[in-house]
C-alpha cells in the first residue's frame, strides 16, 4: 500500500486535474491544484457550473445516464493562455457514496500539432497544384514541338529513336514577297496575322489528318501519313493544300493585307527525329521534303505543284493540269501539274465551319 | 534563402520532421512572451500555428511563400511597436539556436525577417 501522505502529495503534484463531483447538485467534493488552476482557481464547495459552461454542462448531465466512462472537450486556463482540456468522466463510489469523477487532461500539444499537419498538408497540396499546371504546360509545349506518340516516347525513354516513315506525303507552304511585306509593314501586324494564318493551317491540318511539323519564317510544312501510317496519304495532303489555298482566298476578301502562297506536295520516305540536346526540335528528313520544296518554288503565287504520277490516286476528286516537265535541282526533270480542286465538287461542310 | 550548397535550409535540416519542432517551440516562445503575448491571448489556435507553420517554413525555403502584402495586412490593424518586432526576432533567433540550427543560417533567416520590419511594425514612435 503507498503511505496516506505520500498519495496526497501526488495527488497535488501530478499534471492532470482531477475533481470528485457529487452527482445530485453537481458541486465541487474535492479539487487538486492542477484542476483549480485550470479552472478559475474553482475550490471545494465550488458549484460544477463555475467550470463547465452551459453546453458542457449538459453533455456532462447526458453522459451521467449511462454508467459507461466517457469524454468530452473543454477550454481552461494555464496562465495567460487558453488550453484544450480533454475530460474523462467516470462514474465512482466513495464510502457507499456516488461519486463522479473527473480526469483533465492537457492534450493542446496534441490540438496544436494536428492543426500544424493540415497547414502543412494543405501548403503541400498547393505545391503539387502548382506543379501539376507547370507540367500540364511543359507537356503542352512539347506537344508543340513534336507528334504525341514522339513526346510518349521522349517521356517514357528520355530519348526518341529516328524512325524512317514509308511512304507519306510532304506538303510545302511559302508565302509570296513575305520578307518585304515583313519589312514594309508594321512588323508585330506582320507576325500576328502570320500567326492567325498559322493556327488555321493547323486546324485545316488537323482536320484532315496531317501533322505540322515545323514553320520557318514564312514555310510552313506538314505531313501525311506520320507518325500512324495512312494509305491515303497523298489525298490527305492535297485536300489540306486545296483547303489552305480557298481559306487564303477568303480572308484576302475581307483583309486590308492580302498573302499570296505558293504550295508543293511530294511524296517518298522520311526519317522523323527529335535532334539537338538542349535546345531539341522534332524533325523530318529525306528526298521528299526536298522534292516538296522545289515544287513549291516552281508554283505560281495561290497555286500548288504536285508530281504528276499523283494523278491517277487524285483523279476521282481533283483536277490536275498545266502539265509540264521542270528541271528541279537534285532530281533532274520531273513532270510536275498544277493541283486543282475539282469545280462541281460541293465544298465540304467541316471546312465551313473552319472560316 | 538557399542554403550554400544550393538545396533550401528546409531540405538541409530534414524537412517537414525538423520545421514541426521548430514551429512548435516558437509557438510556445511567442505566447509565453511579456512582451509579445498579449497579442496572441484571444487567436484563434489554429489560424495562429497554421500562421506560424507557413512563417517558418517560408523562411527557411520549405513549401510556402512569404506574401509581404498579407504580412502588411495581418498586422496593420495591431499597432505592433518596434520593441515587439525585436522581440520577435530575438524569440525566433533562440528558436532556431535551440533548434540546432547554424549560427550563418540563422543569420541569413533573420535578414529575411528584418526586410518585413516596415510591413509590420505599424506603430509611431512618440
Amino acid at each position: 500500500m503507498i503511505p496516506e501522505t505520500l498519495s496526497s502529495k501526488l495527488f497535488s503534484a501530478i499534471g492532470i486535474g482531477v475533481a470528485l463531483v457529487s452527482p445530485g447538485d453537481l458541486t465541487l467534493r474535492l479539487v487538486n491544484p492542477t484542476f483549480s488552476q485550470w479552472f478559475k482557481g474553482v475550490s471545494i464547495g465550488d458549484p460544477l457550473a463555475d467550470v463547465l459552461d452551459e453546453g458542457a454542462l449538459q453533455r456532462l448531465k447526458d453522459g451521467l445516464a449511462s454508467d459507461e466512462p466517457f469524454t468530452m472537450d473543454v477550454a481552461g486556463k494555464a496562465g495567460r493562455r487558453t488550453i484544450d482540456i480533454e475530460v474523462t468522466v467516470r462514474q465512482a463510489r466513495h464510502d457507499d457514496e456516488a461519486m463522479v469523477l473527473l480526469e483533465c487532461q492537457n492534450i493542446s500539444r496534441l490540438r496544436q500539432t494536428e492543426a500544424m499537419i493540415d497547414s502543412y498538408a494543405a501548403m503541400v497540396e498547393r505545391k503539387e497544384r502548382e506543379l501539376e499546371r507547370e507540367k500540364v504546360q511543359a507537356e503542352k509545349l512539347l506537344l508543340n514541338l513534336m507528334p504525341r506518340s514522339v513526346y510518349e516516347e521522349y517521356r517514357a525513354y528520355g530519348s526518341v529513336m529516328p524512325r524512317l516513315y514509308e511512304p507519306v506525303s510532304v506538303l510545302m507552304i511559302d508565302f509570296v514577297g513575305f520578307t518585304d511585306m515583313a519589312v514594309a509593314a508594321d512588323p508585330t501586324v506582320t507576325v500576328s496575322e502570320l500567326n492567325d494564318i498559322y493556327t488555321a493551317f493547323d486546324r485545316i491540318a488537323e482536320l484532315y489528318g496531317c501533322e505540322r511539323i515545323k514553320t520557318l519564317g514564312d514555310a510552313y510544312l506538314a505531313v501525311a501519313g506520320l507518325p500512324h501510317p495512312n494509305p491515303d496519304h497523298v489525298r490527305a495532303a492535297a485536300q489540306c493544300a486545296v483547303k489552305m489555298i480557298r481559306f487564303l482566298k477568303r480572308r484576302n476578301e475581307t483583309h486590308p493585307h492580302t498573302w499570296r502562297a505558293r504550295i508543293g506536295v511530294a511524296t517518298g520516305p522520311v526519317v522523323g527525329s527529335v535532334v539537338g540536346v538542349q535546345k531539341y526540335v522534332y524533325d523530318v528528313f529525306g528526298p521528299a521534303v526536298n522534292q516538296a520544296a522545289r515544287l513549291q518554288q516552281c508554283s505560281e503565287p495561290m497555286e500548288i505543284t504536285v508530281p504528276k504520277e499523283f494523278a491517277s490516286e487524285l483523279i476521282d476528286d481533283f483536277s490536275l493540269d498545266k502539265v509540264r516537265t521542270e528541271t528541279l535541282r537534285g532530281f533532274g526533270d520531273v513532270q510536275v501539274a498544277r493541283l486543282k480542286e475539282r469545280r462541281t465538287q460541293p465544298a465540304s461542310r467541316s471546312f465551313e465551319m473552319l472560316s | 534563402m538557399a542554403a550554400p550548397s544550393g538545396t533550401s535550409m528546409f531540405s538541409k535540416y530534414g524537412g517537414f520532421a525538423a520545421v514541426r519542432g521548430l514551429v512548435m517551440d516558437f509557438y510556445d516562445r511567442v505566447l509565453d512572451s511579456e512582451i509579445v503575448g498579449h497579442h496572441f491571448d484571444n487567436v484563434d489556435m489554429r489560424r495562429l500555428v497554421d500562421h506560424q507553420t507557413r512563417f517558418i517554413a517560408g523562411l527557411m525555403g520549405g513549401p510556402a511563400e512569404l506574401d509581404e502584402g498579407r504580412l502588411a495586412r495581418a498586422h496593420r490593424h495591431l499597432g505592433i511597436s518596434g520593441e515587439e518586432f525585436e522581440e520577435i526576432v530575438d524569440l525566433l533567433s533562440q528558436t532556431l539556436s535551440a533548434g540546432g540550427v547554424a549560427e550563418s543560417d540563422c543569420d541569413s533567416v533573420i535578414e529575411t525577417v528584418e526586410r518585413f520590419r516596415h510591413d509590420i511594425v505599424t506603430e509611431r514612435r512618440p
